[in-house]
């Protein structure tokens, strides 16, 4: 009813808009360099909560460094939330419209999002059509940018109505998480591996790299197949692969959809063998027992794969975003979205100082596009023509006491 | 409507025709249960020469079932007595599990906490959930379901969708979104011994030792005790009851407590032997449960135990051969036909309206 | 509000005056906020969602059977969009099949119908789909009715999440492929794109009118308030028809009304064929509106989102499902998310509402059935129904109650004991 007697209101008063929420937060801009927003879309609630609040701190903590400041724009922040709690997940009702919200909105230069490849279907055409930039802090679905194995029929050109490319990415597509996951296995001296995945756009595709690659590798591949991620155990599924033959483990998802079950399951099935994970698993959330993680004797024999290079390697900003994340929320060590979060707004802000007109968004769009040799967090990389970055290098992981400590690089054999 | 084929009073016609009717409509239930684990069975032989695939199956089956079967027990005590299905009694039951969990970090139980210490913290902690759970669900009668007591039927079955949200929700708050994985405290997969290749773990021995003397103790209560003979009788005609000086009030209300004890238990054990607790298992294990309920027929205890036991392996078995993400579909597709052609169930209880 | 709704029974067109001035009010909405802002966007969903509730009225609200799985009509209408406007199906007839589609669709690959012809399978299937749910509880009760209809509900939900791994190509190729006018769809095709989902969804493409755009959300409005309109037609017809009326008497008193000569079966499988088929068109235009098929949408919640609508309102009250579906849905995707979401940092509590909107919901079911069973808006008939039902035992504590001479059979509708 509420909604009615504010359409009267509305009606009688000539107000434009019934709860109109636009208003424009942060300082007022620098000088003659106006105030642009960028967008952040990540789906806030539900079992993803843990990985996006890092992210969304990570971006903060960027934007914090630069004093709000791109050149001389200043930049304001908004977080959107591509979730609802009913559903627990991103829903595509919340997600158009987020990126319609973008789209209207005309100081908004850049959108960093979706979290979910499936998300990003749903948001990359429409800001194509709004011809805004987009860079997404974890997508690794091959098909949103290219037609290379992995990707469906059709894909990536049928998220692109216009024909231009506006979308980005800061980590590298499954391909290579695929092919450098099948390395440290090959390298381990597995034979044959087992895969399950929780049919996610980023679960089922990065299932297929991997055995793709696997195979390249003369592993065999025994076992590739989905799960049900609310099962209340997987003991069965586990006994499953050990009637495989199966003496290396991966599982190809988020630890959301049910990881730390599986993998105490499988390690009970399968006390000999070796088990790996990708980022999706890279978070304090599956490696600290402390926050319901998994048990110790079961995280020593895990390894997981994460687009971020050793700590050491880091430029000077990142070695600072270190110690100002600790300082800011108390965690010396933060979860790799903090730093995929971390880096696209980094990312955005870097782009906004090189575009001739940070105001305007086809120039954006093209300073996004010429990124050249950014020393980043996470490597030195290029933005090429689809979008994707040049970084090949994965970090693989371990995990002691509960947090994940940097073992190797492998340079992804493809 | 007609209710369903009634296997009494039916003068046996000596046409071969009835005389297959009857039979499908007595055993058909238990052939087409008994079909995929022999079905299974029969390839495993000729497979793998041996049954411990199967085998294993059925104990990591049973395992799962007796858990399943606690919680049935709630729905179909419930059931029996005010013919209500307890919608919000999957998320007590979650409750459960988060409950003795915080109580585990209260207690300091570790895996390092001696044997003694263990027993007696988890038998402290059984008594705290169960009581906790007894009590919660006791205040959903009260405030959901007294009121509407004279309402059409949908009217409570519609409240306790709501109650069962408002508990998830609960537990959303408690433990957050994702799955929790929590301290094993009893080792639940190591291997307590082994039988021919069949493995029995911690987990399973935990779950058939608590399960069966808390269903033993449920049904003699019930059978034995002043208020059991209450219970029964509302179940069987709660006006008569009524004129008999029963207070048909306090017994539901009771009937209700014994439901959620039994929930409480469940939780604990569940929260042990599968060491992760999330906000959603009430959901899934509601629906699972509430089918094993339905199996064994509603308002029969006995046949609550048999079809959580049944459903267990049900749903380990398809977990091992079908896919474990197919599972739920199959076990509610047994749901469906167990409804459609026997209502009654395995041990068919004639329920008051329609059997 | 009901002191209201009774004074304005008695004024004869105030009834009409108020449905009018409700359209004109609706048809007015787009052009006071901008043409794809999030207002319009939430006002589209809302009447999508009004088209579900109406449909779900009428199966729960006019026929009285409970059903909890209501979602599964609306995967299947999207379902039957993404399948014939997408390029889902991108081997299908070689170079694609298309019917009436123009630009960019008639050139890619796939199977791509005009959203018009789309709706009409869409409320063929469902209709099917409902009717074919619908036998199974033919002979249940009430609660057992509400059960089997969840279990549907949740096995079109695995369906559609494991459809990716169920490949009808071949079965396809090897049986309709063969009939002409069909062209085979590839052996590798499946069921569904599993969590995957279908993505993108053709856009509506109408006679006359240009091509809609992910930007300009009005004309998209317009088309869900169309198919409300017409929702809201069938929905009177049907209830003030002689169907409408058997499925009244059914809800009533079922067996009063077999004994009345009321033909059981075929009216109740009406109710779910009618009811499913407006959540197959309300989901046909959903997955073309969110440019999506994604099969984590089927969840349980939804349906129980779709029947809070229907509660909330009034049972079988049609403007009270109306405002119900309109209240809820702004509450799910306007006032909890935008509005109220800091209210408890306010107070100085550490978590956002939209948490709690899980609870609010369940919340709002409990306090309606307990407080208000009849719904905001009540129908009248239903709430002569409930006075009758709580007044013969309306003393606390009285238990259960005998209604003697009622001749209720204890069948669906009420508690009633008998023996």
């Amino acid at each position: 009813m509420a909604v009615l007697s504010c359409l009267f209101a509305a009606l009688a008063l000539g107000v434009a808009a019934c709860g109109d929420d636009d208003d424009d937060e942060g300082g007022q801009g620098g000088d003659g360099g106006g105030s642009v927003t960028v967008y952040s879309s990540l789906p806030l609630q539900g079992a993803s909560r843990p990985q996006t609040t890092a992210m969304v701190q990570g971006i903060e903590l960027a934007l914090q460094q630069a004093n709000n400041q791109a050149g001389d724009v200043t930049v304001n922040y908004e977080s959107l939330d591509d979730s609802t709690a009913q559903a627990g997940t991103w829903t595509p009702e919340a997600t158009s419209a987020n990126a319609r919200r973008a789209a209207q909105d005309e100081s908004a230069v850049a959108y960093i999002g979706e979290f979910n490849s499936g998300a990003s279907a749903v948001s990359i055409p429409i800001l194509n059509e709004a011809g805004l930039a987009q860079v997404s802090p974890a997508n690794t679905a091959v098909g949103l940018t290219t037609d290379e194995p992995g990707a469906d029929e059709g894909e990536p050109d049928k998220y692109y109505p216009t024909g231009e490319r506006h979308y980005a990415r800061i980590v590298p597509k499954d391909t290579i998480q695929g092919a450098a996951l099948a390395t440290v296995m090959k390298e381990d001296g597995c034979t044959s591996i087992g895969i399950l995945h929780d049919k996610e756009v980023y679960g089922a595709g990065l299932a297929r790299n991997i055995a793709g690659s696997a195979e390249e590798q003369d592993l065999e591949v025994a076992v590739n197949t989905g799960i049900d991620p609310k099962a209340a155990n997987f003991r069965s599924v586990a006994a499953d692969l050990r009637s495989g033959g199966v003496d290396c483990f991966v599982f190809s998802g988020i630890t959301a959809n049910g990881a730390v079950q599986l993998y105490k399951d499988v390690e009970a099935a399968l006390p000999d063998a070796q088990l790996y994970g990708p980022d999706g698993v890279a978070e304090s959330g599956f490696a600290d027992p402390e926050e319901g993680g998994i048990p110790a004797d079961v995280a020593e024999k895990v390894k997981v794969s994460v687009a971020t290079l050793s700590p050491d390697e880091y430029p000077p900003e990142g070695q600072e975003f270190f110690s100002t994340f600790e300082e800011e929320y108390g965690e010396p060590n933060p979860d790799p979205y903090a730093i995929y979060g971390y880096e696209a707004m980094t990312l955005v802000l870097d782009v906004l100082e090189r575009a001739e007109d940070p105001t305007d968004r086809a120039s954006v769009i093209e300073a996004l596009f010429s990124t050249q040799g950014r020393e980043s967090v996470l490597g030195t990389y290029d933005i090429d023509e689809n979008g994707d970055t040049t970084l090949t290098d994965y970090g693989i992981y371990t995990i002691a006491d509960g947090e994940l400590v940097f073992d190797q690089t492998i340079q992804a054999a493809g | 409507m007609e209710a369903a084929t009634t296997t009494a009073a039916k003068p046996a016609a000596p046409a071969p025709v009835a005389v297959a009717r009857d039979f499908l409509a007595k055993y058909g239930l238990i052939i087409f249960l008994l079909a995929m684990p022999i079905a299974f069975g029969i390839r495993d032989l000729s497979a793998e020469g041996d049954l411990s695939r199967l085998g294993n199956n059925l104990v990591d089956g049973v395992s799962n079932g007796a858990i399943w079967a606690l919680v049935a027990l709630g729905y179909t005590l419930v059931y029996g007595i005010i013919e209500l299905i307890n919608f919000a009694h999957g998320d007590v039951f979650m409750l459960g599990s988060f409950v003795s969990v915080g109580l585990w970090g209260t207690f300091a139980l570790t895996v390092a906490t001696g044997a003694l210490g263990l027993v007696v913290g988890l038998v402290v902690t059984l008594f705290v959930a169960m009581i906790a759970t007894g009590a919660l669900n006791v205040m959903i009668e009260r405030v959901a379901y007294r009121p509407l007591r004279n309402a059409p039927k949908l009217a409570p079955l519609i409240t306790a969708v709501g109650f069962s949200f408002i508990l998830q929700n609960v537990g959303l708050l408690w433990l957050g979104g994702s799955p929790e994985g929590v301290t094993d405290l009893i080792e639940s997969q190591d291997r307590f011994f082994e039988v021919g290749g069949v493995v029995i773990t911690n987990g399973d021995a935990l779950a058939f030792t608590a399960t069966i003397p808390l269903v033993l103790g449920l049904t003699t209560f019930i059978a034995r005790s002043r208020i059991g003979k209450a219970m029964r009788a509302t179940a069987q005609d709660p006006e008569a009851a009524r004129l008999m000086g029963i207070n048909v009030d306090t017994t539901i209300s009771f009937t209700f407590l014994l439901g959620g004890l039994m929930a409480g238990a469940a939780g604990l054990i569940y929260a042990l032997y599968q060491t992760t607790v999330w906000y959603f298992q009430g959901f899934q294990a509601g629906l699972i449960a509430f089918t094993a309920a339905v199996m064994g027929g509603i308002g029969n205890l006995r046949g609550a135990v048999l079809g959580g036991l049944i459903i267990g392996c049900i749903q380990q078995m398809s977990d091992n051969r079908i896919g474990g993400q197919w599972t739920n579909a199959v076990v509610f597709g047994y749901l469906v036909i167990i409804m459609v052609f026997r209502p009654q169930g395995l041990l068919g209880e004639e329920t008051r309206e329609a059997g | 509000m009901s002191a209201v709704a009774g004074r304005l029974r008695a004024v004869p067109h105030a009834q009409k005056l108020l449905a009018t001035a409700a359209i004109l009010v609706a048809v007015l909405v787009p052009f006071y906020f901008g043409k794809g802002s999030p207002q319009i966007d939430d006002a589209t969903l809302a009447m999508a969602y009004i088209g579900m509730a109406l449909g779900l009225n009428l199966i729960v609200g006019f026929a009285g059977l409970l059903d909890l799985g209501y979602v599964a009509f609306f995967a299947i209408g999207a379902f039957t969009m993404g399948w014939l406007g997408s390029g889902f199906f991108s081997q299908a007839g070689g170079e694609g099949v298309h019917v009436l589609v123009s630009e960019p669709a008639s050139n890619l690959p796939g199977i791509h119908m005009n959203f018009l012809v789309v709706i009409v399978f869409a409320i063929i299937f469902t209709t099917i789909a409902g009717m074919l749910i619908g036998l199974p509880t033919l002979r249940l009760r009430g609660d057992y009715i509400a059960i089997v209809t969840l279990a549907f509900g949740e096995i079109i939900g695995r369906v559609a999440i494991n459809g990716d791994e169920l490949r009808i190509g071949g079965i396809w190729d090897a049986t309709i492929a063969k009939l002409p006018f069909f062209e085979p769809i590839g052996s590798a095709a499946t069921l569904t794109g599993g969590r995957r989902g279908i993505t993108p969804v053709d856009k509506v493409d109408l006679p006359f009118v240009e091509r809609f755009v992910a930007l300009d959300l009005r004309p998209w409005y317009f088309l869900a308030l169309a198919i409300v309109l017409i929702a809201l037609f069938v929905n009177f017809r049907l209830r003030d028809s002689r169907l409408g009326r058997a499925w009244i008497a059914l809800r009533e008193d079922e067996v009063a009304a077999a004994s009345m000569g009321v033909p059981l079966v075929k009216t109740k499988l009406l109710a779910y064929g009618t009811g499913a088929a407006f959540g197959g068109a309300s989901g046909a235009f959903l997955a073309s509106y969110l440019n999506t098929v994604n099969a984590d949408q089927f969840q349980f919640s939804f349906s129980i989102f779709i029947l809070g609508m229907v509660i909330l309102g009034g049972l079988g009250s049609i403007w009270g499902v109306v405002v119900g579906a309109i209240a809820l849905s702004l509450l799910n995707n306007y006032f909890i998310p935008d509005v109220f979401n800091t209210w408890p940092e306010k107070v100085g509590l550490d978590f956002d509402l939209s948490q709690l909107s899980f609870g609010i919901f369940g919340f709002l079911l409990v306090i309606m059935m307990v407080l208000r069973p009849e719904g905001l808006i009540p129908e009248r008939r239903r709430q002569l129904e409930l006075e009758e039902g709580i007044g013969a035992g309306a003393t606390a504590g009285a238990g259960p109650t005998l209604e003697g001479g009622t001749g209720k059979h204890g069948e669906d509708v009420y508690e009633t004991r008998r023996d």
